[in-house]
């Protein structure tokens, strides 16, 4: 049985909260820019769906209550560097809930993962900021200031991890600043693969989906492993670095926008795993999630169809 | 024996639970509203006049068709009105009813017995004795109880379902638990009329009191009483099959194609009654439960008993009350107590008036297609039922939905997926009536054209043999002028040769 015996609101709300640990993991190393862009992105979700909902003519309370305008931003917020611009999360996020949700005809019809049409959106636009991350812990003041550019920190800023490792890989440069990072990214990935196995436990989200999704991740990173080992990642690296533990508990299973057959589900994440790896890989992106994600949500309609289970009687 | 299961369903706990479950006698109404319409063959057509004395159990109404049912008078008394009255439906339609008020006598008509043994009787005659008592399927379908057992004859095997699992009904235990014995001599009856050899009776396993009292007088070790596990929406025909013989009846056939009968143990003690006892279905057992009541508690009311008058004796709250016939999941809202027990109502529940509940938007969670006991997805097929797109509805198998509800009870958005599913079905047989009816008139057309086409090239073909006809005649007749013009110059001739000689 899958009866979690919450309704929707609750659902959204414990999808939330299950990313406190992730999120205090980044905090522990980013600092207050985490904080900073979650806030910003709460509340511009909030701003951007009420007005919305209210041009639509809808009642605006119902919308928000639900509280996956908010789960959308939070989402975004994470994804994106923690010194990145104000305006950036607040860009991404009106691109998300407007032409990712509300011109769709708001919650539960929206084809693509609305949280990442927004970031696939900032990435495509603006692809500096969305790749530069700060080194070291950022107090609450050098936060606000980098974050609403009251200041320029060239020094606290580098390249986003995986692409820093590509880069250094392709440098043939030493291990041990990589290790550092790994280990830092191997504790955010680790605090959301906690939080997705209390959504697990809850049964909020099933288990096809993010195990399919880091096979996919597993079996493709051994292939490319296989045939050349020098130019790419080490495989537990795959798992452990960039999103893959958000995507495969949070981004990937947003119900919504994923397959809902208990078969398309493991077609679904075990395709977008192989994609992130390719795209990680060869890409020109340093992470593929969001491409990923946003390719197979186009096929849902298409893989649902063909993975109808056997009705009782039917032969 | 099988896997005492089936993939999806739900467990629900009775919501307002009974120490023991016991039958109190309603006494006999004042009056009596008894319905007229029946689930299968339409409506009744009254055999007594406004004004006639009738006594109890004796036959007042009839339909006609393959499978005729009786209606009983269920009090002794005068037929006072034979007209249209609001009936326990969903769509709130007036239907024919007799209306009987009472003489305070009860007094019964002498009914012919039927045999001293059943068993010198042929199974025909205890087939027709149970037509004649006008008993239907009493588990809520109400299928006529003598065409089912006539389409089943030569089944091996008979199952009899005493799983009531609708959370809060309860009249099934307490029937079992009260009358053991009449429902095992009422098996027996059974087997008798379609000839099975083995008889499995399946009952929830948290009916433990109601499995005990049956033992305690099943001796005949061709019927074996079986639990399975408590769970909503066991008492499907067909999934109660797969659980018990694990055996999966194909989507469109029946239980009679694979040679079992299924019979409702409610339906079984009212075998009993018309064969062994020679009563015809005049009362029944109903629940009367809900968060609006003192004490639930089963009754057995005379079937036209008002529902307020049972709901009465379990002393109901003053506030507002929702209504409900039938289970807490299948059952239907009516909009108040003024309708009468026909032999279908199991169950009354009561409730206090709550708000509706707020409805969101399909999050495609699929907690609905886990429970689905049909196996279905109810997330895509009511994506289909909303934009009334029925093509692409039927192709996710909308046929095979019981509309049990247990999508409804598990969604987190509250959505009524079962009423979604159950409209679409009725879109869709209103557009099949449309094909039917526009196919029809599109044959006619052709045909009209075909015969217009065919009468014109007849009328040519006339034409041409008469025209060919005329021709000949006409040139027979040029020829025979021919004749005569030579005849007539002949004599011309003649005259004037005459004339000249004579000259």
């Amino acid at each position: 049985m899958h009866s979690t015996g919450l309704n929707t609101n609750q659902i959204m709300r414990q999808v939330t909260y299950a990313l406190i640990l992730g999120v205090s993991a980044s905090y522990v190393f980013f600092g207050w820019g985490v904080v900073i862009q979650i806030l910003l992105g709460a509340i511009s979700a909030i701003v951007f769906e009420s007005a919305f909902v209210a041009l639509r003519g809808r009642k605006v309370i119902d919308s928000i209550s639900d509280g996956s305008a908010v789960l959308t931003g939070i989402l975004l917020a994470i994804s994106i560097p923690a010194i990145a611009p104000w305006w950036m999360v607040v860009v991404g996020v009106a691109f998300a809930i407007i032409f990712g949700k509300q011109l769709y005809g708001g919650l539960g019809n929206n084809p693509f993962n609305p949280a990442m049409l927004g970031y696939a959106f900032l990435l495509i636009s603006y692809p500096l900021q969305m790749t530069t991350w700060p080194i070291d812990f950022l107090s609450f003041n050098q936060a606000i200031e980098v974050i609403f550019q009251l200041l320029h920190f060239d020094g606290l800023s580098g390249a986003t991890r995986l692409d820093d490792v590509k880069t250094s890989l392709s440098l043939g440069r030493e291990l041990t600043t990589l290790q550092i990072h790994s280990s830092v990214q191997a504790w955010i990935n680790a605090g959301f693969l906690i939080g997705g196995i209390y959504l697990l436990a809850r049964k909020i989200i099933s288990w096809h989906i993010p195990v399919a999704f880091l096979s996919g991740i597993l079996i493709m990173a051994m292939l490319i492993s296989v045939f050349d080992p020098q130019q790419h990642l080490p495989i537990q690296n795959h798992l452990m670095l960039g999103g893959t533990m958000l995507a495969a508990f949070f981004i990937a299973t947003d119900p919504i926008s994923a397959s809902t057959t208990p078969k398309g589900r493991l077609i679904y994440g075990f395709l977008i795993g192989i994609l992130v790896v390719i795209i990680r890989s060869f890409g020109g992106y340093p992470d593929g999630i969001a491409f990923a994600v946003l390719l197979l949500n186009m096929t849902v309609p298409l893989i649902d169809y063909y993975t109808q289970p056997k009705a009782f009687g039917k032969s | 024996m099988g896997s005492h299961t089936f993939k999806g369903g739900v467990h629900i706990p009775n919501p307002y639970p009974v120490e023991k479950p016991e039958i109190k006698q309603v006494p006999p109404p004042e009056q009596v509203v008894l319905l007229l319409q029946q689930r299968v063959g339409g409506e009744a057509k009254p055999c007594v006049e406004l004004g006639d004395r009738v006594l109890t159990g004796q036959v007042i109404a009839q339909t006609a068709g393959q499978f005729p049912i009786n209606v009983h008078a269920s009090i002794s008394g005068i037929i006072s009105a034979i007209e249209k009255r609001p009936i326990p439906h969903p769509s709130e339609i007036d239907a024919m009813c007799i209306v009987i008020d009472s003489d305070g006598k009860d007094e019964w008509i002498e009914i012919e017995k039927c045999d001293k043994d059943f068993l010198n009787c042929s199974a025909e005659k205890v087939i027709q004795r149970i037509r004649e008592a006008g008993i239907v399927g009493m588990g809520g379908a109400g299928f006529p109880t003598h065409a089912k057992i006539t389409n089943a004859q030569g089944a091996h095997t008979l199952i009899i379902n005493a799983t009531e699992c609708e959370p809060g009904i309860m009249c099934d235990d307490s029937l079992m638990q009260e009358y053991p014995r009449e429902i095992i001599r009422g098996i027996e009856v059974l087997m008798h009329a379609c000839g099975a050899k083995k008889v499995i009776v399946s009952i929830e396993d948290d009916k433990q009191e109601a499995l005990n009292s049956l033992l305690m007088y099943s001796f005949n070790d061709r019927i074996s009483i079986e639990k399975i596990p408590t769970k909503y929406t066991s008492g499907a025909e067909k999934l109660l099959i797969r659980a018990l013989l694990n055996l999966e009846i194909p989507s469109g056939e029946h239980a009679s194609d694979h040679g079992i009968l299924c019979q409702n143990v409610g339906t079984v003690k009212a075998i009993y009654d018309a064969v062994i006892d020679n009563k015809p279905l005049i009362s029944r057992i109903v629940t009367v439960t809900g968060s609006a009541v003192k004490h639930p508690q089963n009754y057995e009311a005379r079937l036209g008993t008002s529902f307020a008058q049972v709901v009465e004796c379990s002393e109901p709250n003053n506030q507002e009350h929702d209504i409900r016939m039938g289970g807490m999941m299948m059952g239907v809202d009516i909009p108040s107590a003024q309708y009468s027990i026909c032999k279908i109502t199991n169950c009354i529940f009561v409730n206090n008036k709550e708000p509706d509940r707020v409805v969101k938007e399909c999050i495609r969670c699929s907690s609905c297609a886990s429970v689905c006991p049909a196996n279905l997805l109810p997330q895509q097929l009511y994506w289909h039922a909303k934009s009334e797109n029925i093509e692409k509805a039927l192709e996710y198998n909308l046929m095979d939905c019981i509309e049990c509800g247990c999508c409804n009870y598990v969604c987190p958005s509250n959505i009524p997926l079962a009423e979604y599913f159950s409209f679409a079905k009725a879109l869709d047989r209103k557009l099949k009536r449309e094909e039917i009816r526009i196919d029809r008139s599109r044959d006619r057309f052709e045909f009209r054209e075909f015969r217009l086409e065919r009468n014109k090239k007849e009328r040519a073909e006339m034409m041409s043999v008469k025209k060919i006809a005329l021709k000949e005649k006409m040139a027979k007749d040029k020829e025979k002028g021919q004749v005569q013009k030579d005849k007539i110059t002949q004599a011309m001739a003649r005259i004037k040769k005459t004339k000249e000689d004579n000259a």
